[in-house]
């Protein structure tokens, strides 16, 4: 059978099997090609930008980063507390308006925000993590 | 191309979405940006977000292919109650026709997008465009896929009451989204100054993909940024102020469902939270009021900003 004799939904359904192939490929070839990558926060002072890029005004006055950098909690003057987490190459942020989502254990801080969507992130702080675990409390349930 | 049309005696639908022809241009160039960004700016690029772009595309072109037919039928319907007959400028499918729908278009493609970005009924669909915190040509094709139950259709209705054909509407609608896949990158950096006044270019675009509190809400224009420069939302890019892109909320993951209906799910959420007194704000009002005031619009974090600024 050739192109000729195809329906029109024969023709728009091989469309877009060559157009998903197309676009895995495309997708394939952005990790081949080394886009994208590892990026980490290396200073207090990129969580700090980050934030207020985040939260127009927000000024963290508190900083706890993630010892790999893939993470930071950090709370401002009014108190509020956000959470960094990578998404890719870039950061995301969420304020944490309760403590029921977050479990201390040892260095490590398990945090789950009330935005299911944006998933649980563990953070490293080592010696600030029981810190943090405590003044989170403050937040209420 | 008029012709065809008359010959038809109706529409050839192939006409209606030039986009398909334009497809593998677009490819090529989006190889070409990659191989940019590999020499130059490798964090322009993501797997994971460049795959959620070129998907929500993909199934943007899949609803078009639903809707079109629908389209065209209302629009028919419409045309056959027309106010102007176009036969005094060179008749249905002439080039007066052609140039002045486009401007028509780019006008209406205005009026729509600042609505898109300050009702949020409008937002929950083209919010899929902003959602990516990437700026490049894959972002271009990070399309919503409920334009149609978000009434996008109701602001070409005046072209068509006006004496345009629906499939020319259709057409130049499509044109203009051709046009703008390229201004999606940022690879080019400033043209000439007399070029950034008159069109949409890679740097007035940036401005409107930006979340920077001095970028919010500015440059809806299409084709032309005459527009924004009549009705006051036009903001050059500024140097020392780089764009972050994306939105206020970034979305905080790749899933494919949720980038496409995340703003639908959330309004419907809020309506369903609101006093009843308060319910259809959360349909009609700006993106980011709420009734208790526990949010920001973007004018108050421009406000805001602008407080900071003097």
């Amino acid at each position: 059978m050739s192109i000729a004799q195809l329906s029109g939904w024969q023709v728009q359904g091989l469309q877009l099997a060559g157009s998903l192939l197309a676009i895995v490929f495309i997708a394939w070839l952005v990790r081949q090609m080394g886009l994208g990558g590892d990026v980490r926060l290396r200073s207090e002072d990129v969580a700090r930008k980050l934030a207020d890029e985040a939260i127009y005004g927000f000024g963290a006055v508190d900083v706890a980063l993630d010892r790999a950098g893939i993470g930071a909690l950090l709370r401002d003057e009014g108190g509020r507390v956000m959470l960094l987490r990578r998404q890719g190459v870039h950061f995301v942020a969420r304020l944490l308006d309760s403590h029921a989502g977050v479990r201390l254990d040892r260095n490590f801080l398990e945090i789950t925000t009330s935005d299911a969507r944006f998933g649980m992130i563990t953070l490293d702080l080592g010696a600030k993590a029981g810190v943090w675990a405590g003044s989170l409390r403050r937040l209420g349930a | 191309m008029g012709g065809q049309f008359a010959a038809a005696g109706g529409v050839d639908m192939a006409w209606t979405d030039p986009i398909q022809y334009a497809i593998p241009a677009f490819i090529v160039l989006i190889l070409l940006e990659m191989v940019w960004a590999a020499k130059y700016a490798p964090t322009a690029y993501d797997p994971g977000d460049s795959l959620t772009s070129l998907l929500l595309g993909l199934g943007r072109n899949v609803v078009g292919v639903l809707e079109a037919g629908l389209l065209l039928l209302g629009g028919m319907w419409l045309y056959q109650h027309r106010v102007f007959d176009l036969s005094a400028i060179g008749g249905d499918w002439g080039w007066q026709a052609w140039a002045l729908c486009l401007l028509g278009e780019d006008l209406a493609y205005y009026v729509w997008h600042r609505s898109a970005h300050r009702v949020r009924w409008f937002w929950a669909s083209h919010v899929n465009h902003h959602s990516s915190q990437h700026y490049n040509l894959t972002t271009a094709l990070r399309q919503p896929w409920t334009g149609l139950i978000a009434l996008d259709f109701i602001f070409r209705i005046p072209l068509v009451l006006l004496g345009f054909h629906p499939a020319m509407v259709l057409a130049c609608g499509s044109i203009s989204l051709i046009y703008q896949f390229w201004i999606h990158t940022e690879a080019v950096r400033r043209l000439p100054r007399v070029i950034e006044w008159l069109v949409n270019t890679p740097s007035n675009h940036r401005v409107h993909h930006a979340t920077n509190p001095v970028y919010l809400d500015r440059n809806f224009g299409g084709i032309l940024m005459v527009w924004d420069h009549l009705f006051g939302s036009y903001q050059p890019e500024i140097a020392g102020e780089k764009a972050h892109f994306g939105i206020i909320k970034q979305l905080g993951n790749f899933n494919l469902i949720w980038a496409a209906f995340h703003e639908w799910v959330e309004m419907a959420g809020d309506v369903w939270r609101a006093p009843w007194r308060s319910k259809l704000g959360y349909l009609w009002r700006v993106p980011g009021w709420s009734h208790d005031g526990g949010r920001e619009t973007s004018d108050e974090i421009r406000g805001r900003w602008l407080g900071n600024s003097m």
